[in-house]
């Protein structure tokens, strides 16, 4: 349906895109992610054809867009950034304009426009001119123009940006409804919106496409640690030893949480990227994990023992644990455990605490979301280099933890990659 | 053609729903018929003929075009709709064609608006009808050129009123291309030619003069190729 070869386009700011390559098949919704002045406006605006690339061949079935411009454009709708709208013309007369610019047949025109009207609910709008409408009225014009002439591939730029809720939810329910007749392309840098969208993410950061992928696919490609968020009932002291003397043999991080959960929520994930960033970087820097581990574990512990207070004060408070105490668990404790191999240690971890006579109450597979996907790939270009490093390593990092498993050693990287040596 | 026509449709509309023209339209009447009665009324004796009039109306064309051409290209420019005319199946030239042809139509609109004034002539004797048609000729040509020379000033900001400042001054150095050199013979032989209101005369006089009129159209369409180029450019940035 749509290729993009190899394009490139150079500003005189030394800007632009620098050999972007990706192709859709017919039917398929793209988002195209990428922070502020990446280049996802520049890009989409060649597929239009309202820039030409400097090098570079973009086709729409086909059709060359630079070479065979007319036929090319006339299966493409648009909508920019901002709606192309004729603030003095009357919602009529412009999508009536709109319809023989785009070279709808005459004896359809009508009937096309009030379809379009109907559509995108601008019914009893029709005399109003442009310029009273509201932000989001004039959204839905946009819209209605880009889809008049029914194109194969529709291009939407931020097509959600400065609306309210309401009104996201029901361009969105709109665009996956065209998405079952057109090819979609859109950008956005709402995250949401690609998962609750896409079929397929485009992440471009600095005029060059970083990823390619689906967007619960790409959470798992990058993913180089495993997660889980815990609570276990049971005295404080008990679980802290059982949990401590485990993940310390095993080699998992184990931060212990305190507070209600609610409260406790944010800080937790927080930390996981806290934490999936210090493996990162121990991975890269390579140093000894068995030290990191231990010094984990100290802290958590002396920032434990001065918490243990407010703990005890937020649960006589909380009425869920109030209710928890009913049935006779005496506290709970949450904890969020990682390991830096990818090693799933859920069944491992429901035996330890079974034989410990310690309920799990909740066990939560944390994972990447495509925030922390776009945080990454999106960051400062050290920093992701690093991280391409670690991805790297990834499938290697996956066979050294096998053995590590199985030897019970810890899984450090390091000394993963001694006993690989061997 | 039909994409011509649907641009050259929206632009005469807009034309109509912008007070910008409306202002243009008012100033023009009230200054010619102003100069009218001046001319005809108040001057003793009244003199009908049509041609004491026309220089007047040409000097209002020199204010009142830049006026009218400002927004056809800034405008889109401004508001972004060039994204949706440049993305359209829709060729550069036939947007500006499109334009052009508008404007025309503003021009036509502008003269007979002129006509009155020789109607009220005619009511006191005789007009010589030979001499008023060709001096309309001679107008629609001179204002057909210089709405292209407007053009062209539009589509090189987005800002209308630098681009009117820009078309008031293209068209005041073709304006007085004449008077400029007429200290210097050999100079003035060379750039005399390029005057606007200069080649009129002859159609003023009921002789129509072959390279008067090429001059016309050939200004009026190498301006109309310089703004498909300038815009054209723009895909290139």
């Amino acid at each position: 349906m749509l290729e993009v070869k190899q394009v490139s386009k150079k500003y005189d700011g030394g800007r632009g895109v620098q050999k972007i390559d990706f192709s859709m098949q017919r039917g398929e919704i793209v988002g195209f992610l990428g922070p502020n002045g990446a280049g996802k406006t520049t890009t989409m605006r060649m597929i239009t054809g309202y820039l030409y690339p400097t090098e570079g061949i973009i086709t729409v079935d086909g059709l060359s867009v630079h070479d065979e411009a007319r036929k090319a454009r006339s299966k493409i709708g648009y909508l920019p950034e901002m709606p192309p709208l004729y603030p003095d013309l009357t919602v009529d007369s412009y999508l009536k304009f709109v319809a023989k610019l785009r070279g709808v047949p005459a004896r359809e025109q009508k009937l096309r426009v009030a379809e379009m009207v109907s559509r995108l609910g601008l019914n009893g709008r029709e005399r109003q001119s442009v310029r009273h409408l509201s932000k989001g009225y004039k959204q839905r014009l946009g819209l209605a123009q880009a889809i008049i002439h029914k194109p194969d591939l529709l291009v939407l730029d931020e097509p959600t940006s400065g609306l309210d809720p309401s009104q996201i939810i029901e361009i969105r329910s709109l665009i996956r409804e065209l998405g079952e007749n057109h090819t979609v392309l859109l950008s956005t840098h709402i995250l949401q919106e690609v998962g609750a969208l896409c079929d397929r993410v485009l992440i471009i950061n600095r005029g060059e496409l970083v990823m390619d992928g689906a967007p619960d696919e790409i959470g798992a490609r990058m993913e180089n640690r495993f997660a889980v968020t815990l609570e276990v009932g049971g005295e404080r002291e008990r679980i802290e030893t059982v949990l401590g003397r485990w993940a310390e043999a095993r080699g998992i991080t184990a931060e212990i949480r305190t507070g209600p959960p609610e409260a406790g929520e944010n800080p937790v994930t927080s930390l996981a990227i806290d934490g999936s960033e210090a493996n990162s970087s121990a991975a890269s820097t390579a140093a000894p994990d068995q030290d990191r581990v231990s010094e984990k574990g100290e802290s958590i512990m002396s920032s434990d023992n001065t918490k243990i207070s407010t703990i005890e004060k937020t649960h006589s408070e909380n009425p869920e644990s109030l209710a928890l105490s009913n049935t006779q668990i005496s506290g709970s404790v949450r904890a969020l455990l990682t390991a830096g191999d990818q090693q799933d240690f859920r069944v491992e971890l429901f035996r330890l605490l079974a034989e410990a006579d310690l309920p799990i109450l909740e066990l939560h597979k944390e994972n990447l979301t495509l925030e922390d996907v776009f945080l990454k790939l999106t960051s400062d270009p050290a920093a992701s280099a690093a991280e391409d490093s670690t991805v790297a390593d990834k499938p290697v990092s996956l066979n050294r933890s096998d053995g590590a498993a199985s030897s019970e050693t810890t899984d450090s990287p390091d000394a993963n990659s001694g006993g690989e040596r061997e | 053609m039909n994409r011509i026509l649907a641009i050259s449709g929206k632009e005469l509309r807009l034309y109509f729903l912008t007070p910008t023209s409306y202002f243009a339209f008012a100033i023009y009447i009230l200054m010619s018929s102003f100069m009218f009665y001046v001319d005809f009324v108040t001057y003793q004796p009244s003199i009908i003929d049509y041609r004491l009039i026309l220089s007047d109306m040409l000097f209002m064309l020199l204010i009142v075009i830049p006026i009218l051409t400002m927004r056809l290209v800034s405008e889109e420019f401004r508001q972004g709709t060039d994204e949706l005319l440049l993305t359209s199946p829709a060729s550069v030239t036939e947007v500006v064609l499109g334009k052009y042809l508008a404007s025309l139509g503003v021009l036509m609109m502008l003269l007979v608006c002129n006509l009155v004034y020789p109607a009220v002539m005619s009511l006191f004797g005789n007009l010589n009808m030979l001499t008023l048609w060709l001096s309309v000729l001679g107008v629609f040509l001179m204002g057909a050129s210089m709405m292209a020379i407007g053009l062209f000033a539009s589509s090189l900001s987005q800002h209308q009123m630098v681009s009117a400042v820009a078309g008031f001054v293209l068209l005041l150095l073709f304006w007085l291309a004449g008077s400029m050199t007429s200290q210097n013979e050999t100079l003035s032989a060379w750039i005399e030619p390029f005057s606007l209101p200069d080649r009129i005369s002859n159609l003023t006089k009921g002789v129509i003069n072959g390279p008067d009129v090429i001059f016309y159209v050939s200004l009026a369409v190498l301006f109309v190729v310089l703004s498909i180029q300038v815009i054209e450019r723009k895909r290139w940035r």
